[in-house]
């Protein structure tokens, strides 16, 4: 019975998304394995999509635990990432491939 | 960069070698034919291979998230298979049926796991002052990745035939489970399903990002800020293979000691 009800509940969830109106969107590069900007700001409860350009000829991962986000990137490609809705805070972003350079950070506000 | 590549191929490795090595010793347990896993192997790395070279088209499928749909697809398909695998496991005659699924589930781990491995090395091939550290670091992180799937082989297919059985099955179940906590995270990147606030984030104590943390993911889905719609999908789909393995594990050990 509960674990109908909370069935119920994660589908009506699921399928709020659609009900969504225009979704902001943000663009990220990658060139020489860094992110520009290396902060993106957004604001708080809103759900923004995010356009990465990746701009090197390798291929990179972004990653990010707190954001919960793992998408690859073809070297020389475009990808799409839909964050959001977030409380305000810091949510880090690396690229897996070189995490030594490609940091940045989405600060919500 | 080569501690990188270690950790990256091992994380991709162990997921696949998990599944593989728990289906073999399934296999074993059971006493089937182990010839489909190379078979398996080859054709899910062939289709990962051309998965790898069409990802750029494929990614911009779906406004911009195919990437998301197709692993979320594969990664609904294993869990698929593996309740067909518990389910059948429980009549004798429908063993082929049971290689023919467990083929399935391989293939699918293949292409998920082999074509992030392949865009990994190929896009170094444009670097070649890092490629022979990454290649290293690959070899590394695979030699890892398949000794623990080794050794899970070992435990599960070279103990006491109920013990075997019932380590075997209950692997399968959390592996499943964790399908399809991926899934519902990949639809929710794609924005498929509203993204919604971590139920808990248990990072403190597990990290996903230390080797046990990885361990746990590959092993049962372990997300240390999963969602809510995240956390009651894995647990409907571990009930439901749970008490599938409970009839199967029950069916099978009465007719081992008849």
């Amino acid at each position: 019975m509960v674990m109908g009800r909370l069935l119920i509940l994660s589908v009506l969830f699921m399928f709020n998304s659609f009900a969504a109106g225009a979704t902001p969107i943000v663009e990220l590069e990658i060139k020489d394995h860094l992110f520009y900007p290396a902060e993106l700001v957004i604001p708080i409860d809103t759900k923004v999509k995010v356009k990465i350009s990746n701009n090197d000829p390798t291929a990179e991962e972004f990653e990010s635990y707190e954001l919960n986000r793992e998408k690859m990137i073809p070297g020389n490609s475009q990808a799409i990432i839909f964050i959001g809705p977030l409380k305000a805070g810091v949510y880090p972003f690396f690229g897996e491939f070189f995490p030594k350079t490609a940091q940045g950070k989405v600060v919500v506000k | 960069m080569l501690l990188n590549s270690v950790i990256f191929i091992l994380r991709e490795v162990l997921e696949a070698s998990l599944i593989i090595s728990v289906l073999l010793a399934l296999s074993q347990n059971q006493g089937l034919s182990k010839g489909w896993l190379k078979p398996a192997v080859l054709l899910g790395l062939t289709l990962a291979g051309v998965y790898a070279s069409q990802l750029i088209n494929i990614s911009a499928y779906f406004e911009g998230v195919g990437q998301e749909v197709i692993n979320a697809g594969l990664h609904i398909l294993i869990y698929g298979f593996i309740l067909l695998i518990i389910v059948l496991l429980k009549y004798p005659s429908t063993k082929q049926s049971v290689i023919f699924f467990m083929t399935g589930c391989v293939i699918a781990a293949s292409i998920r796991e082999g074509s992030e491995v392949i865009i990994y090395l190929t896009g170094f091939m444009s670097a070649p002052d890092l490629f022979p550290s990454v290649v290293m670091g690959s070899i590394i992180g695979s030699g890892i990745g398949i000794s623990i799937g080794v050794l899970f082989y070992y435990l599960i297919a070279y103990v006491r035939f109920e013990l075997g059985m019932l380590l075997g099955l209950g692997l399968l179940v959390l592996i499943g489970g964790g399908m399809v906590s991926q899934t519902i995270q990949l639809l929710t990147q794609a924005d498929f399903i509203s993204s919604q606030s971590a139920l808990w984030d248990s990072s403190f104590i597990v990290d996903e990002r230390s080797l046990f943390g990885q361990l746990l993911y590959a092993l049962i889905g372990y997300e240390s800020t999963p969602s809510f719609v995240q956390v009651v999908c894995y647990v409907v789909s571990v009930l439901l293979a749970a008490f599938s393995t409970l009839s199967t594990f029950t069916s099978l050990r009465v007719r081992e000691n008849a």
